[in-house]
């Protein structure tokens, strides 16, 4: 799970739109279109989750004392 | 004597005259205090520079002002060159500025210039070192000072953009005599995490305060980082070397975040699209392989399937019939071919064929029969030979020859003892 949370967002679209362009192209076959649709459909959600649930912006900050939040002072 | 009076165009030409052919005037080099500045919406300058006790109006036209290093502000202590002459609608004699630099820093100036062309020439700035800036980035990194106004526009840039990149901070001096080594230092510390691109810069300051980004270990650092640099230095018209090496250079550390991250909005749109995208290729697929499979559950002979029976058969049928015409023609030829020769005249009469060649035969054994010399030996006529040759000609025979006399049945030798030849001829 931690692997696949890992995965980056631009390689998931980048990978999404190499699908879509593939199906598009309409040189595949039903089995693999449906396959290819299923996968696509997943990263669609991956990439829908990620960017619909409202996380707070990490922010970090890197010195002698090791890695620690950073919080600008407003 | 009568006063000349000179028209004012006149009198001014000829001061711009005066003006314009004096060699010390063509190239001066001024140093003042820049005052009553004025930007032009063309691009041109328009100020006075003044000291103490004196001013003169200055002029920059937009192609030189562009190439200024610095923003000039009223106050500023400048060191100019360029030409005095007279702008004849007003009368006033002013400088015409080809170059302005900051007063004092003057040395920096030819060391950003030096090192600028020193790292140009090692090719630091091509094009074809430069890598690409990845459109959505998971983490930024960025090296500035922690505390400014230059790490709060970057944040809240992000955070305001695309809260799901996540930012990592190194902070570093910024000015001041270990900032170029800390610098150094920091963008190797980053190169040992996982990010997607660098941040490094500075929020705006005096040449000065920007210079550590004009040193050299600065550029090669920036230069050998294995992350994506982009640079953020001062505001839209500082240009340090930073800038020139860095893959992407950003006109302030706002802008550097705008490139950077995406809009969540734009990325939020487009992944619906890519979903629309998606659904209509697959839909599009599905319907077309359903519009054919129609077309075939539909098509004739999947619906009358005994057709291809039919028509077989008739084109069996039909083969049937030509083998057997074909046949039959080739025994009718036959048949009328073997009539013919039956009733053909030699079949009819086959002595016939030999009839003929017995009389051309008993001809021939006629005429052989009168051809051959020894049958004239028959009718009483001889041959005559000499050493075996046989004589025609009576010249060829002398008197006392031996000659042979051949006759029908056996020949005689005599020697001849007279001769008489015809006197025909």
């Amino acid at each position: 799970m931690k692997d696949k949370e890992e995965v980056k967002f631009e390689e998931n679209i980048k990978e999404l739109e190499t699908i879509i362009n593939e199906l598009e192209n309409g040189n595949v076959d039903l089995e693999e279109s449906i396959e290819k649709y299923t996968k696509a459909m997943k990263l669609v959600a991956v990439c829908d989750k990620k960017l619909k649930t409202i996380e707070k912006q990490i922010s970090k900050i890197v010195t002698d004392n090791g890695i620690e939040d950073f919080k600008i002072e407003e | 004597m009568e006063n000349k009076y000179l028209e004012v165009t006149a009198l001014t030409r000829y001061l711009k005259h005066k003006f314009d052919s004096d060699p010390n005037l063509k190239n001066v080099y001024l140093k003042g205090e820049i005052s009553n500045l004025k930007f032009h919406t063309t691009g041109h300058l328009y100020f006075s520079i003044k000291d103490d006790n004196s001013k003169i109006n200055a002029i920059m036209f937009m192609t030189n002002a562009k190439k200024l290093l610095f923003r000039p502000t009223d106050g500023m202590k400048v060191l100019v060159t360029g030409r005095i002459s007279v702008y004849e609608q007003t009368g006033s004699y002013q400088i015409y500025i080809d170059e302005m630099l900051e007063d004092g820093v003057g040395n920096l100036y030819i060391a950003f210039e030096q090192l600028k062309e020193k790292l140009n020439k090692e090719g630091l700035f091509n094009k074809e070192h430069k890598r690409p800036i990845p459109k959505i980035p998971k983490r930024v990194g960025v090296i500035t000072a922690s505390t400014g106004a230059a790490i709060k526009d970057i944040i809240s840039t992000i955070k305001r953009r695309f809260p799901l990149c996540e930012t990592y901070l190194f902070p570093s001096l910024v000015q001041g005599d270990g900032a170029k080594d800390d610098i150094v230092k920091k963008i190797a510390l980053a190169n040992t995490f996982d990010l997607d691109v660098l941040i490094v810069g500075r929020g705006g300051g005096s040449i000065e305060d920007l210079w550590p980004f004009n040193e050299e270990i600065v550029a090669r650092a920036i230069y050998n980082s294995k992350i994506p640099v982009v640079s953020a230095v001062g505001h839209e018209i500082d240009f340090t070397i930073a800038d020139y090496v860095a893959d992407l250079r950003a006109p302030t550390p706002t802008g550097a975040a705008e490139m950077v991250v995406p809009n969540i909005n734009d990325v939020i749109n487009h992944v619906d699209q890519l979903k629309i995208r998606l659904n209509e290729s697959i839909n599009k697929k599905i319907n077309y392989l359903k519009l054919y499979l129609d077309s075939i559950k539909n098509s004739f002979v999947i619906k009358n399937p005994l057709i291809m029976y039919d028509n077989k058969k008739q084109k069996l049928d039909l083969l049937v019939e030509k083998i057997n015409k074909a046949i039959l023609l080739k025994v009718e030829n036959k048949r009328k071919y073997f009539d013919n020769l039956k009733n053909s005249y030699i079949f009819k009469n086959p002595d016939s064929l030999y009839k003929e060649d017995k009389t051309i035969l008993k001809n021939i054994l006629e005429k052989l029969e009168l051809l051959n010399p020894l049958s004239i030996l028959k009718r009483g006529y001889t041959l005559t030979y000499i050493n075996e040759t046989i004589i025609t000609d009576i010249k060829k025979i002398n008197i006392n020859d031996q000659i042979k006399t051949k006759f029908n049945n056996g020949y005689i030798v005599s020697q001849v003892i007279g001769k008489e030849e015809n006197n025909e001829r």
